[in-house]
């Protein structure tokens, strides 16, 4: 079976948007990896006019959730780093056990990378008391408030453009897809955070 | 090609295939767009549900109660071969000139602008002549299924990820009332964009999904930009408790209520209104919309010229009736606002010459209802009556400018006031309480959906009524009788959901001779004279209002009075609740008002007679 293979479009974020933008792109696309019986749930990001389709699964919840902490856990040490995020959907074989081999393969089917470039931007000023230095201070104030809207807008644009992507290659690609097992509601999966400097 | 006749036992399972895809597709675009369809925070309903439909189970998404207009798709069923085309409407209303106009103009002047901001075509599409498949037929089954299974899931997504996503949200989400809507249509045909639609429109087609002898096809020409749309919420006025309320000196005391049966008619669904304006360029038997307004014109072209044979659409408009409650009433919503709607069945309401534009916003609306108070009989003071309209949404029930119905610069009108009009209009006489449970039957026999409607909203309504009851229930002071837009979800649960709810303006029949003198009166005494003007029969809408605010201030003072609380205290019955007492309380004190209002007039004599007195005394010494 092959391995598709998507890289989505880099995205620059902020620290504090991290979380918004990865759960919408993880959850997406296990979203459309879960072909078992789902409750789709509709999460409307708070950072972003997006809503964004969770398979309402509480463990998938919990493992993205926990990757995303890891993830967050990285970029802190390795700030202003450009980073990839894999999601990988595999399936587990057996190989031929023998009497010394019974080892368990995984085989991924599909890779996701997520590239995200986490920048860090002085945050603007608050004006603050002191008069002499209000003249200085207003301006680069607002023109960072400014700057981080206009990034906000293309980061939400951008953000968009990745979930049509994924909506995409998921329509495109499909027969390398295993079937669906009655009891198994979602493929497995794995998410792999950067261990090293990229 | 028809699946029907190919012997082949697979042939009939992805002919089921195929035909629920249909099915599941219209579900989800219509659960994703069309907010009537299920008028309720979306985000953890599914969760909550524990079970699970056999629809449900169906390309393994779970999504509720299949929308009733679903179940018209038998015809699909039938011919899985017809493209099923849905089309996502904006319904929006002209704007006039100026704001100023927009407040005042009857909703019924403003033209409803359709735009279609998404079209779906959803087909399988197969070719002529095909080799029937043998072999690996149940393998690729699956396999179909499986890729269907993965289409829908896109579709799910794409859905939120589309401009009018936003819309649907905005609309499903927000208690406030908006000069737009979402309806939409369902054809197996459909006509064509003009150009110079075509030219703001954008396509996306997903993937097909091979099913042979065809293949799956999902498409949706989109508007990419609604941003040119004014999408705004309407002007409302939130419940506000005038302290200080005097009254229009403009008012006329005398002047009557005027009679209307509105509130019989309100609540029923305003085919008539509608149909002339709104263009019905469909006219195939294999379509349907949303909304009461294309019903009807629907309905008279069933002509089944060129159609495809074998069955012909069944009546769907008058399903409506039978679809949930909650689409029934937005339905109404769709066509807002609902003035236009109820238009028809209130053209004889007629508003005394006092409603005139000129009058402040502030004053609240009085609605008469019915023959209004000359025939109150209670216990102890006559009943106020405060007209109100049968929807919340009737921009003529709600306009402070009284000449003009239709106007819609009130404050909102508090919907215990509006539902007054059904029972009114049912039993002319009587306490208002007694016609309370009236007022349900009423609403029931007038709109029996409208009804089921209320009920099914109960909970919904209340919890956007809490700002506007609050006016009424809470407050004794002024009973600022707010006109309710937040959501059509209330239109009729105004008008039925009023049984509990214990009038606090119950007041007896007073004597009516101070009347021509009461607006002689000055502040207080105005107030404690109007119950008289009221009682009469003919007192200006803005004028009973002021009585009863002033009569809820003129009561504190009552309060302070130990001989109108001894028996009041005494009745004081937790289990009798606070309807009791005040149904006890109300009766006291607008007789005791009474009673201080001609010592003051008394005093107000002896004191100028006695002024008149000291100077001649002063003059003579």
């Amino acid at each position: 079976m092959n391995c598709e293979v998507c890289q989505l479009k880099e995205l620059e974020v902020e620290h504090f948007e991290i979380r918004e933008v990865l759960r919408c792109i993880l959850h997406t696309i296990v979203f459309h990896r879960a072909l078992g019986l789902v409750r789709p749930k509709d999460i409307d990001l708070e950072l972003f006019d997006i809503t964004y389709v969770q398979c309402g699964d509480i463990e998938v919840e919990k493992k993205i959730d926990e990757k995303i902490e890891q993830f967050v856990s990285w970029v802190e040490k390795h700030p202003n780093k450009k980073s990839e995020i894999c999601l990988s959907f595999y399936e587990v074989k057996s190989k031929h056990p023998s009497w010394f081999t019974n080892k368990i393969e995984r085989l991924d089917w599909e890779q996701w990378h997520i590239n995200l470039n986490v920048t860090q931007h002085p945050k603007p000023k608050a004006h603050s008391g002191k008069s002499h230095h209000s003249k200085i201070v207003v301006d680069p104030g607002e023109s960072a408030s400014e700057e981080r809207s206009v990034r906000r807008a293309s980061l939400e644009v951008s953000l968009r453009e990745v979930l049509f992507q994924i909506i995409k290659f998921v329509n495109e690609k499909k027969d390398h897809v295993p079937p669906i097992t009655e009891s198994v509601i979602y493929f497995p999966y794995e998410i792999h955070i950067p261990r090293k400097f990229l | 090609m028809d699946l029907h006749n190919n012997s082949h036992p697979e042939s009939g399972r992805l002919e089921q295939i195929i035909s629920q895809f249909l099915l599941k597709s219209l579900h989800i675009i219509l659960d994703s767009r069309i907010p009537s369809l299920h008028p309720h925070d979306r985000s953890g309903d599914f969760q909550s549900s524990s079970r699970v439909r056999k629809s449900d189970k169906w390309f393994n998404l779970v999504l509720g109660d299949r929308p009733a207009a679903l179940d018209n798709l038998n015809f699909w069923q039938r011919n899985v071969m017809d493209p099923m085309i849905i089309d996502i409407i904006l319904v929006r209303r002209g704007t006039t000139s100026s704001s100023v106009d927009d407040l005042y103009s009857s909703m019924a002047d403003r033209t409803p602008i359709e735009t279609v901001m998404e079209r779906w075509i959803v087909q399988y599409n197969t070719q002529r002549v095909m080799a029937p498949q043998t072999g690996e037929s149940s393998a690729s089954c699956k396999k179909i299924y499986k890729k269907s299974t993965i289409l829908l899931r896109s579709l799910y997504s794409q859905l939120r990820l589309l401009p009018a996503h936003r819309i649907f949200r905005q609309l499903s989400s927000s208690s406030q009332t908006y000069n737009f809507d979402i309806i939409y249509k369902v054809s197996s045909f459909c006509e064509p964009f003009s150009w110079s639609e075509e030219e703001m429109m954008k396509e996306y087609s997903f993937m097909p999904v091979e099913a042979l002898p065809g293949h799956l096809s999902l498409s949706v020409t989109f508007r990419p930009s609604l941003s040119d749309f004014n999408l705004e919420p309407l002007a409302t006025f939130p419940p506000k408790i005038i302290t200080d309320y005097v009254g229009s000196p403009t008012t006329d005391p005398l002047r009557s209520f005027p009679s209307s049966d509105r509130g019989d008619r309100a609540t029923s669904f305003p085919l008539k209104g509608i149909r002339p304006l709104i263009s019905t360029p469909f006219q195939r038997p294999h379509s349907w919309t949303s909304g009461f307004h294309r019903a009807a014109p629907f309905m008279a072209n069933q002509s089944l010229g060129g159609s495809p044979p074998a069955y012909r659409t069944s009546p769907m408009p008058y399903n409506f009736p039978h679809t949930p409650s909650g689409t029934y009433g937005h339905r109404i919503q769709s066509c807002r606002p609902p003035t236009h709607q109820r238009a028809t069945g209130n053209d004889e309401y007629e508003l005394s010459p006092p409603f005139s534009p000129s009058m402040s916003p502030s004053t609240p609306t009085y609605f008469s209802s019915g023959s209004p108070l000359q025939t109150r009989i209670t216990s102890e003071t006559a009943p106020v009556t405060i007209p109100f309209p049968k929807s919340g949404r009737s921009s003529r029930y709600l306009s402070p400018n009284f000449s003009d119905p239709s106007k819609n610069s009130l404050p909102p009108l508090s919907p215990k006031s509006t539902r007054h009009d059904p029972s009114s209009q049912e039993s002319p006489s009587g306490i208002r309480s007694i016609r309370k449970p009236e007022a349900l039957r009423a609403g029931e026999l007038n709109s029996g959906i409208a009804s089921h409607y209320s009920g099914h909203k109960i909970l919904k309504d209340g919890k956007d009524d809490s700002g506007r009851f609050s006016g009424l229930l809470s407050s004794s002071g002024s009973p600022h009788i707010g006109f309710s837009r937040s959501s059509s979800r209330l239109s009729f649960q105004d008008d039925l959901d009023d049984g509990d709810f214990s009038c606090p303006f119950d007041v007896d029949d007073v004597d009516t001779s101070d009347s021509p003198n009461s607006q002689k009166l000055d502040g207080k005494k105005n107030l404690e004279s109007t119950p008289h003007s009221l009682l009469m029969g003919k007192q200006s809408q803005d004028a009973a209002v002021g009585v009863l605010v002033h009569m809820l201030r003129t009561a504190l003072p009552l309060q302070q009075d130990p001989s109108c609380y001894s028996s009041h205290s005494l009745r004081t019955d937790l289990d009798e609740g606070v309807a009791t007492a005040s149904g006890f309380f109300m009766p006291r004190k607008t007789a005791d008002a009474l009673e201080e209002l001609r010592s003051y007039r008394e005093m107000k004599d002896l004191l100028l007679s006695k002024s008149g007195t000291r100077v001649a005394s002063k003059e003579e010494a």
